[in-house]
């Protein structure tokens, strides 16, 4: 086995990992300060389908870690990332509270569809206008695939089951982008330079974290941090 | 590929698709397929036994025979085959009470059924019908089960309309499927039950029968899983690229009426009487 190459960037899982809801894990900030004092590139990055970059700086500086907004990276920005790199003008069936880290990308007469979670677009008439681009070669990408959700008033569908359905509707296959999708920690070091090879994930889901980081190359680092996933599967 | 005549050998019924075949549905009742009335004419004329077989699950058959009588069609209920009459069957056989996840305009054709307290789901072609909402509740219904069961009027990807392709019942099977983690059972076309059923009709064997369809899946394969023949027509949802041929059609690329007039001419078994001469192209699909 070749031997590891020195290591240059960091990835550090937010939700579990640096924080729990809106509390600060124990040790976080002095643990993060101490890897600023090492010369890494840093990203925080993760999985979300309606907060945008402002939204996860906002409460990560009120839990008083020193982030700035260009060291984020969510599913969100993986799936702008792959849109500009295919040059592409998206219908985008994503939260509103997504947009802004949509900004700045066209998205009139669309050639490209993204979904993320957002109920309210998934009625007949948008997917159907969704199905008829994809019918006529648009890219399918999915922030990502969760079956379902926890609500209130019980478990609700989430965007999984209606990628599923326009990949049947057109016999193609969507592009998903969120963790532990290859495409998601790929497209988070393309912004450092680092290969895979010179990169440490640290997260606290065996599955979506240290499984998928390790997939593409990255070392992979387990917290024991005690979570559930939101998107309706557990942890085993 | 064979002869005509020898391709033809043996005919004794005719399947009949019904939406891209005869009539694109749409706003004002839709719109007939140039020759289709005339051809249907010509079978029902014929010695041929004609039987109409659809998945059609948004109307109830009064009205899409209605509707096909009034773009002057020459078809009554009785000789239609039409999936949710087929699913009640199954409800009542099984003791099952449905959500059911269907447009209004086919509900008549449920009102024997009690969907109280159900216990099982049944999806059809919802089309507008098909708001989250309505998913949502299908969906808690199904995971509330113990035994989950849900039932598909079909599982078709699309179909055509006169304002263009509309996604049909299947993916949204597919899409509880997939959030529940189980496996639809469908009813209708391309299902073995569902054809023998329209053979059983009008009293002829599969390989006395020609199914005349637009969907290569669901008409065509199905058709010919069952020993028949089958005929894409290139109205309806043909597309020149189909994506995936699998199964390489007996006929294809005609309208249906140009179909019957190979039936007149060359299978000499419409009428004895030679046609005018009609330049028509087939496509012949190679089998991949």
């Amino acid at each position: 086995m070749a031997a590891r190459r020195a290591l240059k960037a960091v990835l550090v899982d937010l939700s579990g990992t640096l924080h729990i809801e809106d509390a600060a894990v124990p040790g976080a900030q002095e643990a993060l300060k101490r890897l600023r004092g090492a010369s890494v590139i840093v990203r925080f990055v993760t999985n979300t389908t309606k907060e945008s970059k402002q939204d996860l700086l906002e409460r990560l500086r009120k839990l008083e870690f020193d982030i700035s907004e260009n060291e984020i990276f969510t599913s969100l920005t993986a799936a702008r990332s792959l849109l500009e790199q295919k040059q592409v003008r998206p219908m985008l069936l994503v939260d509103d509270r997504a947009l802004p880290d949509f900004k700045g990308i066209q998205t009139s007469d669309p050639n490209a569809v993204v979904i993320g979670l957002a109920p309210e677009h998934f009625h007949y008439q948008i997917l159907n206008q969704a199905f008829r681009l994809l019918l006529d070669g648009a890219p399918l990408i999915a922030i990502h695939k969760a079956r379902y959700y926890k609500r209130k008033d019980g478990l609700a569908l989430g965007p999984g089951p209606f990628v599923t359905a326009l990949e049947y509707a057109t016999d193609t296959k969507a592009t998903v982008v969120g963790k532990p999708e290859k495409t998601f920690f790929l497209e988070a070091l393309r912004g450092t330079g680092c290969q895979p090879e010179e990169a440490v994930m640290i997260g606290d889901d065996c599955r979506d974290d240290v499984g998928g980081a390790q997939d593409v190359g990255m070392l992979g680092i387990l917290v024991k941090t005690e979570t559930r996933n939101v998107d309706g599967a557990t942890i085993e | 590929m064979a002869p005509w005549g020898e391709r033809l050998a043996g005919v004794r019924g005719v399947l009949l698709d019904i939406s891209g075949v005869l009539y694109d549905s749409g706003a004002g009742g839709g719109t007939a397929i140039t020759g289709s009335v005339e051809a249907v004419a010509r079978l029902k004329g014929s010695r041929l036994k004609v039987r109409f077989c659809t998945n059609e699950s948004q109307k109830s058959r009064a009205e899409l025979v209605g509707q096909l009588r009034r773009l002057g069609f020459d078809i009554s209920e009785g000789e239609v085959t039409a999936p949710a009459p087929a699913a009640c069957q199954i409800l009542k056989e099984r003791g099952l009470r449905p959500y059911l996840l269907i447009h209004d305009g086919v509900r008549s054709e449920f009102d024997q059924i009690d969907t109280s307290n159900p216990n099982c789901v049944v999806i059809a072609d919802a089309g507008e019908s098909f708001s989250y909402q309505n998913m949502n509740n299908a969906f808690q219904v199904l995971m509330e089960l113990e035994n989950p069961v849900l039932i598909s009027l079909g599982k078709g990807r699309y179909y055509k309309e006169t304002s263009g392709l509309m996604l049909d019942v299947g993916p949204y099977m597919k899409a509880l499927e997939y959030a529940c983690g189980i496996k639809a059972e469908v009813v209708g076309k391309p299902s073995p039950e569902f054809f023998k059923s329209a053979l059983q009709a009008i009293g002829v064997e599969a390989h006395q029968a020609v199914m005349i369809g637009d969907d290569i899946v669901g008409d065509v394969g199905g058709a010919q899983r069952c020993g028949m023949r089958a005929l894409q027509v290139r109205t309806g949802k043909f597309r020149s690229v189909p994506a995936g041929v699998i199964y390489p059609p007996s006929f294809q690329g005609m309208t249906m009426f140009s179909f019957c007039f190979v039936l007149q001419s060359k299978g000499g078994i419409l009428s004895k009487s030679k046609g005018s001469m009609w330049a028509f192209t087939v496509l012949y699909v190679v089998n991949l």
